[in-house]
Order: structure tokens, then C-alpha cells, then sequence
């Protein structure tokens, strides 16, 4: 357990002093995830599905902020919803602009939940995030993850009926718009998800918050049992049929996630090193403040005393000396 | 002749403006009622084009009955039914708002207060 412990330190020794790198680099990174999967899944628009607009893109969300991020995230999926019916761009982008319009102004570090959910569901883990949204975020993180619900929903019910959708003839606009929302709105799947998340997301919350050992721990552990019941009673009730192994498996891969999340958990509000310019009348300043607690712990080495290493003869410093006994053995005197 | 006092509370002071701070000392600049009041008028707008909007889809959704019964349909009463529809929805979305601008505009004066006081401790370096 220790040598865990040793990790995590290091690597938010690490972390604390070489974020203005690292953070770049897992963001291009996810960039990269994000946009690759929803190319492979939806790459309706040709001249999107190319791994140099990826690059580039996934380069531009590196240096910007996350909301940036989920802004091209967003279009890049509206693109691909209009190359294959302008209906399914218009539900995805009233969607997206209420969503901007009601929400995203009070919580704008949630957007990305609401796109990464989408791309947990096409990764067939979209379990994580009521877990993971439990543990870092708060009650109304219910509202984004719900989103990212319906947003994965329409996506999938895209995908699944983009023959269909192409075939409707092309005039007729109302009916392949009334065809997408009835879609959506039949979908018993997509509501059981939602009530399921929104449950399992406030009772993670409830139990992380209390302040009892353990309660990162047993929150995910309830939050995984929570979420598997309550979509075994909805797949009972509705008859929805979800796959009851995959529903397990991605509920365990999940739990799993999200106590790496809980391993690495820096606290959020971690002391960085910090690159300050100022200035007064007489100077100008470049400051780098490093805190204390991310200069390099000294290494410290600990020698091993063995106590049942035997006695070694020490005859040449004076304190012990052999002797011969009266019946012909050695023996060790010491001083 | 550098400071170090000088410069060790310019660096917190520095530090908090490029960090926290820069959400924090927009909103602490504000009144307590300006802050309160912009945020609602905010929401208003917000509120209002939001509502507008699903109006709009539903309308284009139902269009072929809604074009059927036109002139079967009692205009004023629909028109009534919306309003109140609308304002129910606005006092809910309203006072959400007001709560969370409450409880921002509290922990934003509660953040900043270290940063006054490094601050005023700053001007008595030139006094």
C-alpha cells in the first residue's frame, strides 16, 4: 500500500510542477479520443472524417479552454448530423442551444460532461460519469449528465436509422423532423438511463459528502449496485431489454474508473507553481512561486537492522577476544 | 533597492488576480442588487428565447393538425394558455437565478476579503 501512496505523490509532485505541459498534452490527447470516435461512429460529412482535421483541431482545443473543447466537440457532431439530414441538425443544435442558453451560463465546467457522455456510451461505459459526477461534482451536475443522455440518444438513434432518414423523401421536412423527435421521445431506454443516472449520481453525492471513513470507496462501490438495479428493474418493468452481461461488465469497468479517479483525486484546488509578471514604479517582475509542498520531498533512505544477523568475531578493535575453554572449544568473550 | 515584502505580497496579490481571482473580482466589483439584478435580467432573456424556442418546435411539429384546426381554435384562449404557461416557467427559471446569484455574489465577497487585505497592506508601502 505504501508504494501506492509513493506513486500518487510523485505524480502530483509531477503533476504540480509540470502542469503547464501536462495539461496540454491530456487535452490534445482527449481531443484526439473524442473527435476520432465520433468520426468512426457518425462520419457522415467525408471531408471531416480525415485524421489532419482531427490533428489540427485537437491541436487548437490544446491550448484553449475546456468549454472551447466542447464548443468544436458540439459543431463537429452538428456537422456530421446535417451531411446526413438537416432535421437531425436542427433537434441536435435546439438541443445543444437550449442546453448553452438555460445551463451552461451558471456551470460552464460541465459542458464537457455533456459531451464526453456520448462518447462513454459509443466506448459502451457511459456508467462512469453518474459515478464520477457523484464523487467531483455536486446535485445539479444531474442536469449535464441527463443531457449528455438524450444528446447520446440522438446520436444512436442517428446512427441506427440513417438509412431510413436518407430515404424519406426529401420534401417532406416535417415528417422526418417528427420522425427523429417521436424517435427520442419513444425511447423507454433513454428515460429508465436518465432516472437511473440521476439516482445513482445523488446518492454517490450523498455518501461522498458524509464524513465517515472510507466514503469515497463506498460510494462507488453503492453507486455501481444502485445503478445496476435500478436499470434491472427498468429493463423489468419496461421490457427494454438491455444486455444484462454488458450491463455488469461496463458497470464494473466504471466502478474501476472511478477509483483510479479517487486514487489520483489532487484535491482540484492543488498549489501549482506559478509564473507571475508584474509590476511597480521602480521594476518589473517575472516571479515564479514554487509552493513549499511541491519541492522534491528529500529522498530518504532507510537502512535495514537485522536483529537475527548472527554475531560477527570483531577480534581486531579490542572488544572481544577468543579463548580456548577447558574442554577444547573456542569461545567469544566480549568486553 | 527590491523589496521582499513588497514583492512577496505583490505575488500573492498577482497570483490570486490570474487565478481565482479572475472570477472572483468581477462579481465582488459589482453591488450586491446590480450584481443580483443583471443576473436576472440575464436569465430573462435567456429564459425567454429558450421558451420561445420550444414553442417554436412544437408548432412545427404539430403543424399539419395545428393548420387543420386553425380555424377551429379559440386564438385568445391558446394565446392565454401560453402566457401562463411562460410565466410559470419564468418565475421557476427566475428564481433559481436569484438563488445562485445569492449564494455567488456571498462566496465571491467571502473569497476576496484576504485579497482586499493584502492589498490595503500593499498601499502602506506607499504612504
Amino acid at each position: 500500500m505504501s508504494s501506492f501512496i509513493e506513486v500518487k505523490e510523485s505524480a502530483k509532485r509531477i503533476y504540480s510542477k509540470y502542469d503547464a505541459y501536462i495539461n496540454p498534452i491530456l487535452k490534445f490527447l482527449l481531443a484526439v479520443i473524442v473527435l476520432s470516435v465520433i468520426n468512426a461512429k457518425m462520419g457522415y460529412m467525408t471531408k471531416l472524417d480525415n485524421i489532419v482535421i482531427v490533428l489540427v483541431l485537437a491541436l487548437v482545443c490544446s491550448f484553449m479552454p475546456m468549454q472551447i473543447m466542447a464548443v468544436i466537440t458540439g459543431l463537429f457532431m452538428l456537422l456530421h448530423m446535417y451531411a446526413l439530414t438537416v432535421e437531425c441538425a436542427i433537434v441536435g443544435g435546439i438541443l445543444f442551444f437550449l442546453m448553452f442558453l438555460l445551463y451552461v451560463r451558471f456551470a460552464p465546467k460541465e459542458t464537457i460532461v455533456v459531451l464526453l457522455t456520448p462518447i462513454l456510451f459509443l466506448l459502451k461505459i457511459p456508467y462512469v460519469m453518474p459515478i464520477a459526477m457523484g464523487l467531483i461534482g455536486g446535485p445539479a451536475s444531474i442536469i449535464s449528465v441527463t443531457f449528455g443522455v438524450v444528446i447520446s440518444y440522438l446520436v444512436e438513434f442517428v446512427s441506427s436509422n440513417a438509412s431510413t432518414l436518407d430515404h424519406v423523401e426529401d420534401g417532406n421536412m416535417i415528417s422526418r423532423l417528427r420522425m427523429i423527435v417521436d424517435g427520442l421521445l419513444a425511447n423507454k431506454s433513454m428515460f429508465i438511463m436518465i432516472v437511473a443516472f440521476a439516482v445513482t449520481l445523488l446518492l454517490v453525492n450523498v455518501i461522498r459528502r458524509r464524513s465517515i471513513n472510507f466514503a469515497w470507496t463506498i460510494a462507488i462501490v453503492s453507486g455501481v449496485i444502485c445503478n445496476i438495479v435500478m436499470l434491472l428493474i427498468g429493463d423489468l418493468v419496461f421490457e427494454v431489454n438491455y444486455s444484462v452481461g454488458g450491463l455488469l461488465i461496463g458497470n464494473v469497468i466504471g466502478g474501476l474508473l472511478c477509483s483510479i479517479l479517487q486514487f489520483f483525486n489532487f484535491h482540484l484546488d492543488y498549489q501549482k507553481v506559478e509564473n507571475l509578471q508584474f509590476e511597480d514604479d521602480e521594476y518589473y517582475y517575472y516571479v515564479k512561486a514554487v509552493p513549499k509542498v511541491a519541492v522534491g520531498v528529500p529522498n530518504k533512505k532507510v537502512k535495514k537492522i537485522n536483529p537475527n544477523r548472527p554475531p560477527q568475531p570483531q577480534s581486531h578493535n579490542g572488544t572481544a577476544r577468543t579463548v580456548r575453554t577447558a574442554n577444547g572449544t573456542t569461545r567469544t568473550i566480549r568486553k | 533597492m527590491v523589496n521582499k515584502e513588497k514583492v512577496i505580497l505583490m505575488t500573492k496579490l498577482a497570483a490570486y488576480e490570474q487565478g481565482e481571482g479572475r472570477k472572483v473580482i468581477p462579481i465582488a466589483n459589482y453591488f450586491r442588487s446590480d450584481y443580483i439584478g443583471l443576473q436576472l435580467l440575464r436569465s430573462f432573456v435567456a429564459g425567454t428565447i429558450a421558451f420561445f424556442a420550444i414553442v417554436a418546435i412544437l408548432i412545427f411539429y404539430n403543424f399539419e393538425k395545428i393548420m387543420q384546426d386553425v380555424y377551429n381554435t379559440d386564438m385568445l384562449a391558446f394565446a392565454k394558455k401560453i402566457g401562463i404557461i411562460y410565466g410559470i416557467c419564468m418565475v421557476i427559471y427566475l428564481v433559481i437565478s436569484y438563488i445562485l446569484a445569492v449564494y455567488r455574489y456571498g462566496k465571491a465577497k467571502s473569497s476576496i476579503k484576504t485579497y482586499y487585505a493584502n492589498l490595503k497592506k500593499l498601499n502602506k508601502f506607499y504612504e
